[in-house]
């Protein structure tokens, strides 16, 4: 405020840079194969980071359940699987295993039928029909040509909620992989800034990686928001290159029928309207451009937990999907309902339920054929 | 909308895409306006029309002026307007709540309804902008704008409009004159301030808020230690927030074509308080001295007459930062402090004697002092922190080493910026090598939480 001009406004625009005068132009062209360096850069980082981080994926691996937002990860796996293995299982909980160890799952059930790795489990704890559509999409390129099984679990029709029809906002699983703006899902109320944000990482290697390497080195969080947790370590030591590995179950779950056994009253969404089946064809739309040969399963859902009433919704609802894939000549099994204490809840098996839902599958004609198929690889 | 979020990502990508095809044309300023308008409306669809009520009212103001020998009475309406839509939607709940404390105090029954409005954002930047050009005009320091459109660009500016700088006409105007010469170097050179400016305000300001946020929230739970790392983390937020939204600006400007005023320098290499508030918003400081200060008779009337002029300036700057005694005490304190060294500062001993490291620290800590007054959400809040940086223990303040590192090399990069290294810094591959690490620095340590600008809240 110690000014000895007193006259009228003076304009300030002192800028320094320009004063001194240094700053010297440079051509176009080098501005260009600056800009290009850049790039190459970014899409290089994260091919040289599968370089130096171990990923060895065995026969019975799984995402472990801290990485099922890491869908980085998840390509990666799939292009490993992709040339691992002859099968691919798609789905969600009931694929990933969710009450039980990484050894009793379907794909392991199946493997130990086959007498060898011939499948895959690619499942990812959570997935709703409408985020594997984005899923596959997006992050499942590696699979193109391959077998996959792909499995639908009717507990994602069970209601307006888990259909995402519900009109009010709640969280649900996997929201960066859903349609950000089109077609509009009523209960998704993020700002267009963040889902801008998701379309954006969906398309960068470069953010898909960095979101990679904070969930799996520092918690999920930003490295500021973590050091300010851990005020006095290095972020650099946080890095271990050690992926987390898929955790055994620490104790057996009972069957729900120990737990509740009260009957439930599913209020079902119908299938023309339902926005989790319109999305679960579309996935096949997708696998099917992409020439992989599907085969779908569909369920095993609990029927001893619903009442008269939903059941029957369930079989018209069942008969409906049935005649969709027929006409669309897709390959499919509709398995009878597995005895009610091989399930842990409304969609989950156990151990055996799982060895049954394999073995069920084995001896199904239309899944004996589809194991005989070859891969489109060759073509 | 703010620059640092990723809805601006397309909303400047099309305003670009278009701009660069009619800024040859007619249509480039009535472009500037309705992208303007299209980004101020984002926050509230009701604001553009308070922003073309304010242009209109200053147009048709100074349109009469021209024309009439009462050019006081139009010059005074216009300010009025002004100052009435800062006053009733800044200072609306200050000063209702104010009044009705002094109300209840006296034992009236009667309580005047808080009007339950918010500050619509960039407010107080446009109405000072707006103020400037009347008084220049007034003054016939600058022409007046007869062109409607390029009179509402100036004051919509959507670089400009959330938190400034606060450009004067006479540098601003010219610009909108003629067909803008657009380089790619101005491109490149914008996109690089904008990335560094995208820097300071995720990764840097937006990352010591995370601690800062901490202890101010509840500093009862904190001692010595960690309400005085939290107070110089806030000097640097703020410093980093601030700057690095001037940054982004500047550089979206600079790839229009637009060449806009430097907010920042160094401030906190400043060596005296009146040094810092020449270092420190340059455009605010100005505005001041030009507009209140010289007006009010600057230093030309006697030292006491000075010194109140300084005095009120300061208290009047605190005020346009927010509607709270902690700010009037905030300018108080910066008033205070620049008459009590302004003295010193211009003595030869203190000039060529003392150290200027010493110089530095001893004003970053009065400035330091003074920013948990702008901080603290209340008057209670900030004399509890001052008490207890006093009077509380030495426990651990579990500061990140990391935010202390980042603090530090900030300030050795002040000190060296005009040497070597800006040198260094200017040649394309090394610019692309300090890009890549921002962008690594960004994708890491950027906070996503979309934290506003500390000032665009002003």
């Amino acid at each position: 405020m110690d000014h000895k001009e007193n006259k009228r406004p003076r304009i300030s625009t002192s800028d320094e840079e320009q004063k001194q005068g240094y700053i010297p132009r440079y051509p176009l062209y080098l501005n260009l194969l600056s800009a290009l360096v850049l790039l190459l850069v970014l899409w290089a980082i994260p091919h040289v980071w599968k370089q130096v981080e171990p990923f060895h994926p065995g026969m019975d691996y799984r995402i472990p359940y801290v990485l099922s937002e890491d869908y980085w990860i998840y390509d990666r796996y799939c292009q490993m699987a992709a040339n691992q293995f002859e099968i691919l299982i798609l789905g969600d909980s009931v694929v990933w295993g969710h009450y039980v160890d990484p050894d009793q799952v379907l794909s392991s059930q199946l493997n130990h039928m086959a007498g060898k790795p011939l499948f895959a489990n690619m499942g990812i704890d959570g997935i709703h029909p409408v985020a594997m559509a984005g899923l596959v999409r997006y992050y499942g390129q590696a699979i193109s040509y391959k077998k996959v099984l792909l499995c639908f679990n009717p507990l994602w029709i069970t209601s307006e909620k888990h259909d995402l029809q519900s009109r009010k906002e709640f969280r649900f699983n996997h929201p960066r992989l859903v349609p950000q703006f089109f077609p509009e899902i009523p209960c998704y109320t993020e700002s267009a800034s963040v889902k801008i944000g998701n379309l954006m990482e969906r398309h960068s290697q470069f953010l898909s990686w960095t979101r990679h390497v904070k969930t799996v080195y520092f918690e999920g969080l930003d490295l500021s928001s973590w050091v300010q947790q851990k005020s006095y370590q290095n972020p650099c030591r946080a890095v271990t290159f050690q992926l987390p590995q898929p955790r055994i179950t620490e104790q057996s779950t009972p069957p729900w029928n120990i737990r509740s056994a009260t009957l439930q009253a599913f209020p079902w969404v119908k299938l023309e309207t339902s926005f989790q089946w319109q999305f679960f064809r579309q996935t096949i739309r997708i696998l099917e451009k992409r020439d992989n040969t599907v085969f779908v399963l569909i369920g095993s859902f609990n029927e001893h937990m619903m009442d008269q009433t939903s059941l029957e919704t369930y079989r018209i609802i069942q008969a409906q999907i049935a005649s969709w894939l027929q006409t669309n000549q897709i390959p499919f099994l509709l398995p009878s309902s597995l005895p009610s204490e091989f399930y842990a809840d409304a969609s989950h098996p156990l151990t055996a339920g799982y060895a049954l839902l394999a073995n069920h599958l084995w001896n199904d004609e239309s899944f004996q054929i589809f194991l005989c198929k070859p891969n489109n690889e060759s073509k | 909308m703010q620059f640092h979020t990723w809805i601006f990502l397309p909303f400047f990508f099309i305003t670009y895409v278009i701009y660069w095809i009619v800024k040859n044309t007619k249509f480039r300023i009535a472009w500037i306006v309705i992208t303007s308008y299209l980004f101020y409306g984002w926050w509230n669809p009701l604001y553009p029309i308070l922003i073309a009520y304010s242009t209109l009212v200053d147009y048709i103001s100074l349109t009469l002026m021209e024309k009439s020998s009462r050019k006081r009475l139009w010059l005074v309406v216009s300010i009025s307007n002004n100052l009435f839509l800062l006053g009733f939607f800044k200072y609306g709940v200050f000063i209702t709540d104010n009044l009705n404390a002094l109300l209840t105090k006296i034992g009236s029954q009667y309580l005047i309804p808080s009007p339950g409005f918010l500050l619509p954002v960039g407010l107080s930047f446009y109405v000072l902008k707006s103020i400037g050009y009347v008084l220049d005009c007034y003054h016939e320091q600058v022409p007046r704008e007869r062109n409607l459109i390029r009179h509402a660009a100036f004051v919509s500016f959507f670089p400009l409009l959330l938190a400034g700088p606060i450009e004067r006409a006479a540098h601003f105007f010219p610009q909108l004159q003629g067909n803008p010469r657009i380089s790619i170097q101005q491109i490149t050179d914008g996109f690089y301030l904008f990335m560094i400016g995208l820097v300071k305000k995720v990764a840097l300001a937006d990352a010591l808020a995370l601690y800062v946020n901490t202890v101010y929230d509840a500093p009862q739970a904190y001692q010595s230690p960690a309400l005085i790392l939290a107070t110089i983390a806030f000097a640097w937020q703020i410093y980093f927030d601030f700057s690095g939204y001037t940054d982004m600006a500047r550089g979206i400007a600079q790839a229009m074509g637009f060449e806009i005023m430097q907010n920042f320098n160094c401030p906190y290499l400043a060596t005296g308080l009146s040094d810092f508030w020449r270092r420190w918003h340059i455009s605010l400081s100005t505005w001041f001295r030009d507009y209140v200060y010289i007006p009010l008779g600057g230093n030309r009337k006697g030292k006491w007459k000075t010194y109140r002029n300084i005095l009120l300036t300061m208290i009047l700057s605190g005020l346009w930062h927010g509607a709270a005694w902690t700010f009037i005490v905030w300018g108080a304190l910066h008033g205070t402090g620049v008459i009590l060294t302004r003295n010193l500062e211009r003595n030869q001993f203190y000039k060529e004697n003392i150290p200027l490291p010493i110089k530095q620290i001893w004003v970053f800590m009065l400035v330091s002092f003074t920013w948990i007054f702008f901080r603290a959400e209340t008057w209670d809040k900030a004399i509890l922190i001052l008490t207890r940086i006093f009077t509380s223990g030495l426990s651990n303040p579990s500061f990140p080493l990391l935010f202390a590192v980042v603090i530090f090399v900030a300030w050795i990069y002040q000190l060296v910026r005009h040497s070597l290294v800006k040198r260094l810094s200017v040649p394309s591959p090394v610019r692309i090598g300090i890009l890549l690490f921002l962008l690594l620095y960004l994708a890491f340590f950027g906070v996503s939480s979309g934290r506003p600008f500390i000032y665009s809240q002003f």
